[in-house]
């Protein structure tokens, strides 16, 4: 997976395009699993504060 | 509906229609930045580049709007987190985690982590509404004509490069900000968003008002 884009100037260097387009998944995926992590944190403390109880 | 010391009143007010419109027209412009910015890379091709800047330059004033608000009608205290607080935070999660300690801790107006994450926000949306004003530079405009040789075609690769950055942190950003608005324990937090108040209980149970200064 590319982090970068490049691309030729007009004298034939590589040059910087952008970041990679790959890596919309990634940042999604990352949203996802820190969601799904913290989903199941709370509901553990939940748990464990209702049996405290 | 009052301030949080008055602690007669069944209302305390959080959020001011100020700061509520400013939220919602951001959000508005986030998502259509984001829809603009990221769905041709996904294949669905339209004439984005218009509504991109013209939703970039909307956020860019409701920023400025913010910043003006936020310097000389609100109190900054209320968002700058303290050391000690940092520190009390860190230990409470650890707490949490390792399973010491379950009470529930009562923050300021905002918590650590939303204080925590309006700067990170902050941050992103600057370095793009920056990068995205240098890059409006390279296109025509109704009151601009393009000029692409204003910076070098090497700077041009690293602005969009930090443009194209700030747009794919957003998109975390704005999944794991919406995740948070619609957990049950934070609900009363996005309604005050609309409705500009929590009620005398809600603050109550989950507010200092030591720490919380209007």
């Amino acid at each position: 997976m590319e982090i970068l884009r490049y691309k030729s100037d007009v004298w034939g260097q590589r040059i910087l395009e952008g970041a990679s387009w790959d890596l919309i998944w990634v940042f999604a995926a990352a949203a996802v699993v820190f969601i799904v992590f913290h989903a199941l944190y709370t509901h553990r403390n939940l748990k464990r504060r209702q049996n405290d109880e | 509906m009052s301030d949080v010391q008055d602690s007669s009143a069944a209302q305390v007010l959080r959020h001011r229609l100020a700061e509520r419109l400013f939220h919602w027209l951001m959000a508005v412009c986030m998502l259509v930045l984001l829809l603009t910015g990221f769905l041709p890379v996904l294949g669905v091709n339209f004439a984005w580049v218009d509504p991109h800047w013209i939703a970039g330059v909307i956020l860019t004033v409701l920023v400025l709007f913010h910043v003006v608000r936020a310097l000389f009608f609100l109190s900054l205290s209320n968002i700058w987190i303290r050391w000690r607080e940092f520190t009390g935070s860190v230990s409470a999660v650890t707490a949490e985690a390792l399973g010491k300690s379950n009470r529930n801790r009562k923050i300021g107006k905002y918590s650590v982590g939303q204080k925590g994450f309006h700067h990170a926000v902050a941050l992103v949306v600057l370095l793009a509404i920056v990068t995205g004003l240098v890059m409006m530079v390279g296109i025509d405009g109704p009151f601009w004509e393009r000029n692409p040789f204003i910076i070098s075609e090497s700077s041009r690769g690293l602005v969009f490069v930090l443009h194209g950055f700030a747009g794919l942190i957003s998109i975390t950003m704005v999944m794991v900000h919406v995740y948070f608005a619609m957990r049950p324990e934070k609900m009363y937090m996005t309604r005050s968003m609309i409705r500009g108040w929590i009620s005398r209980e809600e603050f109550e149970q989950n507010h200092d008002p030591e720490l919380w200064q209007e």
